[in-house]
């Protein structure tokens, strides 16, 4: 009994002090590594598990390359960056819990917001309440910014900048093209993304036959697709997530629809997309913030975007998307940021990307003052052979816009 | 014309549902176990029929071969090995191991095959079949046309076969059963087996149709849940049934209320069953 008594109160003094001890030694670890500590929730596993990957993708690629070169430089010493995943499992309110965990018990110096529209916004009032620097690399809804929040900052800019020039292009090469059919993911992004749609497809002077939303987890698209057929619609413009975007298309395809004019975001910029689609995905069009057909020079760590493409393609044998480049540069815009600042002050660094006005990899970045980035010109693309083709704007054009989806 | 397509495809929509549901029935009805793995079985096939057509060329109806022994043996073997020792404690214990058991496939299968989706792209396409304005892709006439075949021969098998006999007989009366005779745990090992045979095959047809990753096994189990509800446990008419009336209240419900609220409606019918008539469409009343 005694022994069993001893060696409790051992066992209960040796977790006493590891716990004493631990915290100390870890303080110690970090402060002898001199490291900058970034937050990044991300739906690891789950419904967008595919889109979380290339945000990883993009965030490490940066603090590689920051590491290899000694570090981000502030003010007379170099500091190394650790980026900090959490899952929250593709579920926006546990977003919300991870982004706050990152926060007060990882003790990060500054966040990546969560992925996509809604979730930036929600985790974006627990960045704001603990004065927290944060870019959001996958956010472009206006809903997101007008929150009148001083320390989110987004890479994405408005959804009708995406629009607007798709329905440009398509007026002045296709005057045919008058019906218009919409179907999208009753979800924040692809939801406003359609209705920026609707808005320019009615300015423009065409008539809207069809405007549908689908759930998220929706399994079958042959009844809408039946109704949005009915309507014999000469351009079709469906937005979602991969997944749904490659069953609307195969089931497109089951249905024999065939249009002038197909416009699917955000699924044909990534190269799964034109894999699981095959030979049908031919002339689908799309708009994205960013292509690796730009030439862009920038600033930035990564120089330029040739540079940009080929450290990616060594790293991960694949071409990049917009998710991984904004991604990427988020994590420059950071370092550009503390740099300026020459302090990891939460503050300064606020203040500096507040009023940065730099040319990068991703194109020229400045910040309006609700902190979305008002610089870019989305390219619109066209999968033309297999491969996207730049067809929107003229600086960076690899060919014509094609008519013509079956 | 638009109601004759709609109605089409939500027959062909239903004959998908039934398949998906009639292993799921049969192991919630016999064995009173609700096997939330089921979801996972079947994105399990669907990945076997992607894998055995892009490394071996070989279509999914010959994929159905290999698929069902294959998955009779892992069923066979999960429920002799695991649930068996489980299986007379109340069935939330049976539910939670079941739970545990998916997360660990399902994590597996995210580890190995990656969030990422797949398509298996048939070359060349199977195209679609047209009469009039109508229109029905072929890949989906032939899952229709394997998945009830498949229901059926899971019909045959139970009530012409000694040991279907002695599946119904377990599920009608377990201790009656096991005074005449029956081997009650190798019943319930075999009746889960088929049970997981049967989510394999379907996986394996739907491969062509839907999209391939991990992340779709909750999407199947949703649907295996109300086609049993509407059908009636344990019955595969009720499955078949089951699925078609959800297919066609899937597929109206879309033209009338918009396709947003196509899963609502599902679930909503869910519930009303659940209340209103808890046994199903075809489905006996008194199974605790």
């Amino acid at each position: 009994m005694l022994g069993l008594n001893f060696r409790s109160r051992s066992a209960r003094m040796l977790s006493m002090f590891a716990c004493a001890a631990v915290p100390t030694l870890g303080a110690m670890t970090v402060h002898a590594q001199e490291m900058i500590r970034f937050g990044a929730p991300l739906p690891l596993t789950g419904a967008l598990a595919p889109e979380a990957l290339k945000q990883q993708q993009g965030y490490n690629l940066w603090a590689e390359q920051v590491n290899k070169a000694g570090g981000i430089k502030v003010g007379s010493k170099k500091m190394k960056v650790e980026i900090v995943y959490t899952d929250y499992q593709s579920n926006t309110p546990r977003a919300v819990q991870t982004a706050e965990k990152l926060i007060t018990q990882e003790k990060v110096h500054f966040l990546f917001s969560p992925f996509g529209s809604g979730a930036a916004k929600a985790a974006s009032t627990v960045s704001e309440k603990y004065g927290v620097p944060t870019i959001a690399s996958t956010a472009s809804s206006a809903q997101v910014y007008d929150q009148g929040y001083k320390f989110l900052f987004g890479t994405f800019t408005p959804n009708d900048t995406l629009t607007t020039p798709l329905v440009e292009i398509v007026k002045q090469k296709a005057p045919g093209v008058r019906r218009v059919a919409i179907l999208a993911r009753n979800d924040l992004f692809p939801l406003a993304i359609a209705q920026e749609m609707e808005k320019a497809a009615k300015q423009q002077g065409l008539e809207v036959v069809f405007f549908e939303k689908y759930a998220i987890n929706t399994m079958d698209h042959s009844s809408a697709l039946s109704q949005m057929k009915a309507q014999s619609p000469h351009w079709i413009f469906a937005t979602g997530y991969i997944n749904d975007l490659v069953l609307i298309k195969k089931q497109m395809g089951d249905q024999k629809m065939e249009a002038p004019v197909v416009t699917m975001i955000a699924g044909p910029a990534y190269q799964e997309f034109i894999t699981a689609t095959g030979k049908s995905s031919e002339n689908i069009s799309s708009a994205s913030w960013w292509h690796m057909a730009a030439r862009y020079k920038g600033q930035d760590i990564f120089g330029s975007t040739e540079n940009y493409t080929k450290l990616f393609r060594e790293k991960y044998k694949v071409d990049p998307d917009y998710a991984q480049a904004s991604a990427s540069v988020s994590g420059a815009l950071f370092q550009m940021a503390i740099e300026k600042a020459g302090s990891i002050d939460r503050n300064k660094v606020r203040d500096e990307l507040a009023r940065m006005n730099v040319q990068t990899f991703w194109g020229p970045v400045k910040f309006g003052p609700n902190g979305q980035i008002t610089s870019l010109v989305p390219p619109v693309f066209q999968i033309q052979n297999g491969k996207t083709v730049v067809v929107h704007p003229a600086a960076i054009k690899q060919g014509e816009f094609k008519l013509g989806v079956n | 014309m638009l109601i004759f397509q709609i109605l089409l495809n939500a027959i062909v929509l239903g004959s998908l549902y039934a398949c998906i549901a009639a292993g799921f029935s049969l192991v919630w009805g016999v064995l009173n176990v609700i096997n939330l793995m089921h979801g996972s079985f079947i994105v399990l096939g669907s990945y076997l029929a992607w894998g055995a057509y892009n490394a071996l060329g070989l279509a999914p109806w010959t994929s159905l071969l290999i698929a069902a022994p294959v998955f009779f043996c892992l069923g066979y073997a999960i429920q002799r090995g695991i649930l068996n020792r489980v299986i007379a404690a109340p069935v939330l214990v049976t539910l939670t191991l079941t739970f545990g058991l998916d997360l660990m496939l399902n994590n597996a299968m995210l580890v190995a095959f990656k969030a990422d989706y797949r398509q298996l792209v048939l070359d060349p396409s199977l195209g679609s079949l047209s009469v009039g304005s109508l229109v029905v892709p072929i890949d989906r006439i032939v899952a229709t046309v394997f998945s009830l075949l498949l229901t059926l021969a899971l019909f045959l098998v139970l009530r012409r076969s000694r040991v279907g006999r002695a599946i119904v007989a377990v599920r009608m009366d377990r201790d009656a059963s096991r005074l005449m005779g029956v081997d009650v745990p190798s019943i319930y090992a075999t009746a889960f087996g088929l049970g997981a045979a049967m989510a394999g095959c379907a996986g394996v047809l739907l491969a062509m149709i839907f999209p391939i990753s991990p992340i779709a096994s909750g999407s199947y189990l949703g649907k295996a849940f109300v086609v049993c509800v509407l059908g009636g446990l344990g019955s595969v008419p009720g499955a078949v049934v089951g699925g078609l009336f959800l297919g066609i209240v899937e597929s109206f419900g879309s033209l009338a209320f918009g396709p947003e609220h196509a899963i609502t409606l599902s679930f909503g019918l869910l519930i009303v069953f659940l209340i209103v008539r808890p046994q199903g469409l075809l489905g006996k009343q008194g199974f605790e």
